[in-house]
């Protein structure tokens, strides 16, 4: 087994870890371990034979890792921030908005995982470890990645810091960053301690979907009111000091780079930057008190739920009979519902989006609305912003192959199906059905009272673009069975795709925009789609597209 | 009845109670168990086994009633007596993106044992049980006899007192089947307590010294198979288990079932 260079850097803390009650040399085997079973993950198990995968020689190279380029992007994008100027309670706490936005996002969707992982039971709770060791080498393996998504994302702003800013700057940017990523993970651990206290069985795995979505949506909408904070007048931006941004964390980090570095002795500004250093440090003395008992109520995640009521209605088998004709393809629409609706990883992953996707549109719509009474919205243009709703899509398209369970799928090669195709059309209408309709409905409900029911017609083009754009991201990816590959985290690696399919989303907009600007347009353009739906939806689950699928 | 030995019990469980939402999974259970014995924990699906041997390596937690494991209580949060237990669970989960050997000596390690030691031992065992060859290759590409195996290994490195089993013989062949129970024998007579449950009547009978039936969260039967068979009349311990348990409906259920299979 390797040694990692994260864990030598860490082993010059180990007085520290000693200190404070941890076994140090067995808290570091186990996050030998985990990193190096990180570094293995195997990307495919059932490899179509045509494709030779490197199986055995595979390199042992974190997956992880190689998805950091994203990030390294963010951090360029919000590099000008920095150079902009001198105004740091507005460019840093921007900075920092940002930061937090991608790295709380990225901790609730992907680490959650490790967070709440439950199949270290058996395995480590089992050996003379005390409980404060394990947890902490939870904490540890989460906070290296943090680490380097952190290093990503703030490499190039740092490096532009310390050029345009000076050494004082950069070094007070490299403290508050670190004080941020604590202050991430433990809010994000000690919500669902919380939880994990309150609930008990079925309902508390439900409520750790649920507090997904509504963490995702108040850090979006927080990091909306941040913006919405500056009033930029005569391209001056002032900032007001409101009592509410006491529940900024960003606003604290910009406002110490004000004090320490401007000298302005403003006290509600002083009050941010120590807020900014007691906060975190407070947090994660609290963290370390209450981790242990995280562990002994994960338990609970693995106790026998009780009985699942049985309500699978008749109205799902009557959408089911109506949207498949193939026998099939209805028992794998099934089964794909039933995955996606009890797979907790499936869930854990998902859902987090889809908090997003719902508040996309909204975001959008209300961000030039800047107080100035009631918002005219009547009569534009600006319900094409339902659109957005989309933009889970593409992940989700991807996120349907994961599963906890992948090695189930050996019922896929032992039953008898010939052709693959009902396979992949019932798990993806499944998933438009289960995932995309319910928050499609949602936003439509909205936005037809705030444009009136003159939209309803343009509902319609959207829904119609939804299913085609569905269907073209899925001819668009690499194929595999659903449910049919390990979750690790090699994801990321395909969001480079996603990107591209994203702006797809754009050009639908786009040309219903050009729509609606022809008399009777949008009529025709139903008519377009819908047999530009039944043209796609035969094309992408022919043979050929199957098979080798088209690359980008 | 009970062979009553003179050492102390390793194991005491006075009245344990356990509750999962409103359903009660053990229901009093009152036992104790000595050094030397092979217990053959038995009992129908759900009847609180799982439950019973997760108590006691502090795995489970909201009980009531005392539970005692070589003189402590897994509830207090200290966890030495853990050092002097081996535990084979029922699913065989394990590290498998690691290799056999690297597990092993993680394991080891996480027991207390020496880096070099760990490894050495883990070397010696594999090759005892023809597993040399693919010492170097992932867990995840065994199969499911050969994971027993490697899984058997990780709970006796540390030379422990007590051993959990958990359906140890799953998957293994044959052969190995006799080295296992032969290897049972063995460590129980060097003073070893062996804590076996499984639902292979014929093995349990045959390697158990003493047999704990557990049916609906309490003890229903306990004591050596000649006991149990003189108490029930009954000539094999799945007879006795049946008895017990109150199931005579075997042959009624099987004909329905295979009459529902040629339906279609």
């Amino acid at each position: 087994m390797k040694d990692y260079r994260s864990l030598k850097i860490l082993d010059k803390f180990s007085r520290l870890f000693e200190k404070s009650g941890i076994d140090y040399p067995v808290m570091r085997r186990i996050l030998q371990t985990k990193l190096t079973m990180d570094a293995r993950r195997v990307p495919t198990i059932i490899t179509k034979s045509s494709k030779k995968k490197d199986g055995k020689g595979a390199p042992e190279g974190n997956q992880f890792i190689r998805s950091l380029w994203l990030y390294i992007l963010f951090g360029l994008m919000s590099t000008p921030f920095i150079l902009m100027g001198d105004n740091y309670i507005f460019q840093m706490s921007t900075v920092f908005g940002v930061f937090m936005f991608m790295i709380l996002t990225s901790l609730i969707s992907d680490f959650s995982a490790v967070l709440l992982d439950i199949r270290d039971r058996n395995i480590l709770s089992t050996k003379p470890i005390s409980r404060k060791t394990i947890a902490m080498a939870k904490t540890i393996h989460i906070l290296i990645y943090m680490f380097f998504l952190t290093g990503a994302i703030s490499g190039i702003p740092l490096v532009a810091g310390l050029i345009r800013h000076g050494v004082g700057f950069f070094l007070l940017f490299l403290l508050e960053l670190i004080l941020m990523d604590l202050l991430i993970v433990v809010i994000t651990a000690l919500v669902y301690l919380a939880i994990l206290k309150f609930f008990d069985g079925e309902k508390l795995k439900d409520m750790i979907n649920y507090v997904q979505i509504g963490l995702t949506i108040s850090i979006t909408i927080g990091y909306q009111l941040l913006i919405r904070m500056f009033g930029v007048v005569d391209l001056e931006v002032v900032f007001h000091a409101k009592w509410w941004q006491f529940f900024l964390p960003p606003i604290w980090f910009g406002a110490s780079f004000e004090s320490l570095l401007h000298g302005v002795n403003e006290p509600l500004f002083i009050l941010f930057s120590l807020l900014a250093v007691f906060v975190p440090i407070a947090a994660f003395l609290l963290y370390i008190k209450l981790m242990p008992s995280l562990e002994r109520n994960l338990q609970k995640l693995a106790d026998p739920g009780g009985r699942s009521r049985k309500k699978k209605g008749f109205l799902l088998r009557r959408v089911n009979s109506l949207l498949c004709r193939d026998p099939q393809e209805r028992v794998f629409f099934n089964f794909a519902w039933t995955m996606m609706g009890k797979e907790r990883e499936f869930k854990l992953k998902v859902y987090p989006s889809i908090g997003l996707s719902i508040i996309f549109p909204f975001i959008f719509l209300f961000s030039d609305f800047s107080g100035n009474g009631s918002l005219d919205l009547v009569g534009t243009k600006k319900y094409l912003l339902i659109y957005f709703c989309a933009i889970l899509v593409p992940t989700l398209v991807i996120m349907l192959r994961y599963s906890a369970k992948y090695k189930a799928s050996w019922i896929y090669q032992a039953a008898p199906i010939s052709d693959h195709a009902p396979i992949y059309r019932g798990a993806l209408k499944a998933c438009l059905v289960r995932l995309l309709l319910p928050l499609f409905i949602l936003d439509s409900c909205v936005f037809m009272i705030l444009f009136g029911a003159v939209i309803i017609p343009d509902l319609i083009v959207v829904a119609l673009s939804f299913t085609l754009y569905t269907v073209i991201c899925f001819a668009c990816m690499r194929k595999a069975l659903p449910f049919s590959e390990a979750f690790e985290g090699g994801q990321q690696a395909e969001s480079i795709r996603v990107i591209p399919l994203m702006l797809l989303l754009a050009v639908f907009a786009f040309l219903h925009w050009l729509a609606t600007s022809l008399d009777y347009g949008v009529y025709g353009y139903i008519v377009v789609l819908v047999v530009a739906n039944l043209a796609v939806w035969k094309w992408a689950f022919s043979k050929a597209i199957l098979q080798r699928g088209i690359q980008i | 009845m009970i062979m009553k030995n003179t050492r102390e019990p390793v194991i005491r469980i006075s009245d344990l109670r356990m509750k999962y939402g409103d359903k009660y999974v053990l229901n009093g259970v009152d036992l104790e168990v000595y050094p030397g014995q092979i217990i053959g924990y038995i009992g129908p699906n759900g009847a609180g086994k799982s439950t019973t041997v997760k108590i006691m390596l502090g795995l489970v937690e909201g009980y009531s009633g005392d539970v005692s494991v070589l003189g402590q209580s897994p509830s207090d949060g200290k966890v030495d007596y853990k050092k002097r237990i081996g535990y084979v669970p029922e699913i065989a989960e394990m590290y498998d993106t690691l290799t056999a050997l690297e597990y092993l000596s993680f394991i080891g390690e996480l027991y207390g044992l020496k880096a070099v030691d760990a490894e050495l031992k883990g070397i010696k065992l594999m090759e005892s049980f023809g597993l040399q060859d693919v010492s170097n290759a992932r867990i995840a590409t065994f199969s499911k006899g050969m994971k027993q195996k490697v899984l058997i290994i990780s709970s006796l490195l540390h030379n422990p007192d007590i051993l959990f089993l958990d359906e140890p013989l799953s998957g293994l062949d044959a052969n190995s089947v006799m080295v296992v129970k032969e290897m049972l024998a063995l460590l129980a007579a060097g003073g070893k307590t062996i804590f076996y449950s499984s639902h292979i009547m014929d093995v349990v009978e045959k390697i158990s010294s003493r047999i704990i039936l557990l049916d609906g969260g309490r003890i229903v039967a306990d004591g050596s198979f000649e006991e149990l068979k003189a108490q029930s009349h009954e000539g094999s311990l799945e007879q006795i288990f049946n008895q017990l348990t109150g199931f005579n409906e075997h042959r009624a259920i099987a004909e329905k079932f295979v009459s529902i299979v040629q339906e279609v």
